[in-house]
């Protein structure tokens, strides 16, 4: 590697304000790219998430929050009340020196905090400015109150969620901001890949609505050239290809990809599937009661883990349902090196999930656990900003870390 | 304004399906040359443009192959060029072509890109600086790597059902917790997948501008999948939980959740975060008594009453529309909305503002006119992102691509039209049968069908237009 020491983004610095998860996910990502990012909370109490579970042993300490230790590996973390006169000077000299600032604010919020873009383009115009919100910087839902499943709700995509006969279901562990806090990503590294040509900065508007619209790649054109609305899933056991009971969970079976039927039938091991009926992909729907019985007669004999692997090895596409304490022990995941042991002062140690890419100039490194409130307070103010020891003890008296 | 931000980048995209060709088409709006490497031999052709339609009207007619609405719009942008890799000289082509390209993108099996002679090691050789992105459903290396993978069937694999499911009655009938895993929409992981591709691409361009380092990106959808849930993961670490199916109702915040409106299939979405919202909430739906309900008037109490609630806010949504809950309740700054649809988002005013749906203009012999399609979630103040140009007819660039791209002379590229390695007709194409759409309606396949549908759009349009003139 020439030169590169820690990732693709080395040296590249990111200033995160915000809460949650849509910011700290979008400069995690930066993070784990090799970017400096320093995460900016409110003294004292420290950024929103610190107080979400689930947390470690149930215990609600600061540094214990779940979500908290994983979005936030690999950044420094100051504190900083910058709605002081005070506070904001501080800011701007950190404004001053970043490449990137990753917030989250709506945008009334964010306009009051003084972190509106002109003003921060103006402190420092080689500055991208990132905002990550429910549903962008204009338009008539801008200052709307949102949660994940409102915006869920709003995307279009929590209508196809679910299943056909009954309420539509909300998605896994707040999926939409994290939706939101790659597609940011996304959109602020093509920025600073532009930055390269221009040596300016920018505003980039994220509207987490519209970045979840963005799977709707089958609904809308449903509509726009025919009129039709497509739903949620028909009810289960209408057909193949959905979840089906085998002895200790459920697979996935599947004939999708290059393998004729008799190969299906052939792994399942039961002989009445072996039948031309279910040959084919109309058969199989018009026998679809009779198949689904018979599905469930031949996956009893199966453990899933083990109908899985003998599935993968005759090319077959067979999916299992997975749970937490699966994918944390998954032997494939382990072998790629997804998981790394991390050790944090309070939390204790346990094996983070990683990067979803593996990219060949670079090994993903935690490089450090996520911060201790306050935790880089003298590394960045005083060695890399410049004040003093006693400057730094009078900010604190003063709350403004 | 400047120029986009990947003027002059080159991209072959060798993919297929949904996941890497829609990051090639947003790789296309960033404004670089994509190439879609097509094929007209019906059995290797990419399945979106035969398979999943939708068709206009519900008509692929015979040149359905360049009329299917999620290949439009998974491939917009694009330029094609159609190759058949089992001739050697379509072969060269290729390999010549990755020689003055920038990025490739492609989804065949590891066996595949190796028999090709197309794997990373050996297209390093010919370019050093290549960007190449491969996706597969494993990766390209650990047990599982050589296991084939499809996106229904992922999704569980890959965890999110441990994290979403319907509530369930226990004994006593109340709800608890659901056993069922469910899933997000279709193919979530191919987003996903998409959104990852993007980001470790620019990544790598930007890393290439610094050092002239190219990058080999392994992406396993299995892999990119559960790096979304990570925290899922740490609680089972930490606290030994493996599942967490809460249906529409959240940890701490109540009420919360999905309630009927009237209409067929309307729903709205409410979430109360503290119990001002709470006050408000009950002002509201005009029964303030509720507010002071010793069930209810405490956030932990309430919480655990969530059942009772929940019925009581059913029988007051199921009167109303979902949109006047949404302006009754975000009135009072509640988090509110509907669980809107395609056709719903299609005339959302919030959307239309933003000018979300982007119009494309298709080419004469698809019939198609103009149609709007998705744009993308962000915007950047310094670069016009937007769709440039509709997908591209089968072969339509095949001559520009072999003559200016590569320079290849006419008698070479009738070569290739002889032994049939090029074409522009898909060659044993059936126009797929379609299902009439009541008949679809009926089979549940659709929830309903819009006979109207093309006026409701014109009308779209117009109240656009009024808007754009005041």
């Amino acid at each position: 590697m020439t030169g590169i020491l820690n990732g693709v983004l080395d040296g590249i610095r990111v200033l995160e304000l915000g809460n949650q998860i849509s910011a700290p996910f979008c400069s995690k990502l930066l993070a784990d790219y090799g970017a400096d990012v320093i995460k900016v909370e409110p003294p004292d109490v420290g950024e929103e998430t610190r107080r979400m579970g689930p947390f470690v042993g149930n215990d609600p300490h600061m540094d214990k929050s779940i979500p908290f230790l994983y979005l936030n590996t690999n950044k420094r973390g100051v504190t900083l009340n910058f709605g002081t006169s005070t506070g904001m000077k501080v800011l701007t000299r950190l404004i001053v020196r970043a490449d990137i600032l990753i917030q989250n604010f709506t945008p009334s919020a964010s306009a009051k905090l003084g972190l509106a873009f002109p003003l921060l383009n103006k402190l420092n115009p080689k500055l991208i400015v990132t905002s990550i919100t429910s549903f962008g910087q204009t338009g008539p839902y801008r200052d709307l109150a949102a949660t994940d499943i409102v915006t869920y709700a709003l995307s279009g995509l929590m209508y196809h969620s679910g299943d056909s006969d009954r309420e539509p279901l909300r998605n896994a562990l707040n999926q939409s901001f994290y939706v939101a806090g790659v597609n940011g990503a996304v959109a602020t590294t093509a920025a600073l890949f532009q930055h390269l040509s221009t040596g300016t900065g920018q505003h980039v508007d994220v509207s987490t609505m519209e970045c979840l619209a963005s799977h709707l790649v089958q609904a809308i054109p449903y509509y726009n050239y025919m009129g039709a609305t497509k739903g949620r899933r028909p009810v289960r056991g209408a057909g193949f290809e959905e979840l089906m009971p085998a002895k200790d969970g459920y697979v996935i079976p599947s004939v999708q990809g290059s393998q004729p039927w008799s190969t299906v039938a052939d792994l399942i091991g039961l002989e009445e599937l072996q039948c031309d009926r279910f040959a084919t992909g109309s058969g199989r729907i018009e026998h679809g009661q009779e198949l689904n019985d018979l599905l469930i007669k031949g996956l009893a004999q199966w453990n899933r883990k083990a109908l899985f692997q003998a599935s993968g090895e005759r090319r077959l596409v067979f999916g299992m349902a997975q749970d937490a304490g699966d994918l944390y022990q998954c032997p494939h995941l382990r072998e790629r090196g997804f998981l790394t042991e991390v050790t944090h002062p309070v939390a204790g140690t346990a094996d983070y999930p990683g990067m979803g890419p593996k990219l060949s100039e670079m090994a993903y490194k935690v490089r450090r656990p996520a911060p201790l409130l306050g935790q880089h307070n003298t590394e960045i103010f005083c060695d890399e900003l410049g004040y003093s020891r006693e400057d730094l003890a009078q900010l604190r008296a003063l709350g403004v870390i | 304004m400047s120029s986009l931000p990947l003027s002059g980048i080159r991209v072959l995209d060798l993919s297929r399906v949904f996941a890497m060709p829609f990051c090639g088409a947003y790789l296309a709006d960033l404004g670089a040359e994509v190439i879609k490497i097509d094929t007209h031999h019906t059995e290797f052709v990419d399945t979106t443009r035969t398979l999943n339609g939708p068709y206009p009207d519900n008509e692929p007619g015979e040149d359905y192959y360049n009329r299917a609405g999620t290949f439009q719009t998974l491939n917009r942008g694009k330029l094609s060029l159609t190759l058949d890799l089992r001739s050697s000289a379509a072969l060269d082509v290729l390999k010549r072509l990755i020689g003055v390209s920038d990025i490739v993108l492609e989804n065949f099996t590891p066996r595949v890109m190796r028999r090709f002679g197309l794997d990373y090691a050996n297209l390093k050789s010919h370019r050093p600086d290549l960007i190449m992105v491969s996706n597969t459903g494993y990766g390209h290396s650990g047990p599982w790597s050589d296991f084939g993978a499809m996106a229904t069937a992922l999704e569980p694999t890959h965890g999110t059902g441990a994290f979403m499911g319907y509530l369930e009655q226990n004994a006593e009938g109340r709800l608890v917790p659901g056993s069922i895993p469910n899933k997000i929409a279709n193919s979530y992981t191919d987003f996903l997948a998409s959104w990852t591709a993007q980001l470790a691409v620019l990544a790598s361009l930007f890393h290439r501008a610094r050092t002239g380092q190219g990058m080999w990106i392994d992406m396993a959808m299995y892999q990119v999948g559960v790096s979304f849930i990570g925290e899922g993961l740490l609680d089972y670490a930490f606290n030994g939980h493996r599942t967490r199916r809460l249906g529409n109702r959240h940890e701490s915040m109540s009420p919360h959740g999905c309630y009927p409106c009237r209409g067929t299939d309307e729903w709205v979405v409410i979430a109360v975060r503290d119990d001002v919202e709470w006050h408000s909430f009950c002002e509201v739906i005009q029964q303030p008594e509720l507010a002071k309900d010793s069930r209810f008037a405490d956030p932990i109490t309430r919480h655990q009453n969530q059942d009772e609630l929940d019925t009581i806010i059913r029988l007051w949504t199921s009167e109303q529309s979902s949109h006047h809950v949404m302006d009754l309740l975000q009135n009072r700054g509640v988090p509110t909305g509907p669980v809107l649809n395609a056709k719903q988002m299609l005339s959302d005013p919030h959307l239309r503002s933003r000018g979300y749906f982007e119009p494309v203009y298709h080419p004469d012999k698809s019939d198609l006119g103009r149609r709007e399609y998705v744009g993308r979630g962000w915007k950047l103040s310094d670069a016009e992102i937007r769709i440039r140009k509709s997908a591209p007819l089968l072969g339509a660039d095949n001559h520009y691509v072999l003559s200016q791209m590569l320079g290849m002379g006419q008698s070479d590229i009738e070569e290739l039209l002889s032994v049939n390695a090029i074409g522009q007709t898909l060659s044993g194409a059936v126009t797929p049968t379609s299902v009439p759409l009541d008949r679809q309606a009926e089979l549940g396949w659709i929830v309903e069908y819009d006979p109207e549908y093309k006026q409701f759009l014109a009308d779209v349009e117009n109240r656009d237009s009024c808007q754009e003139s005041r």
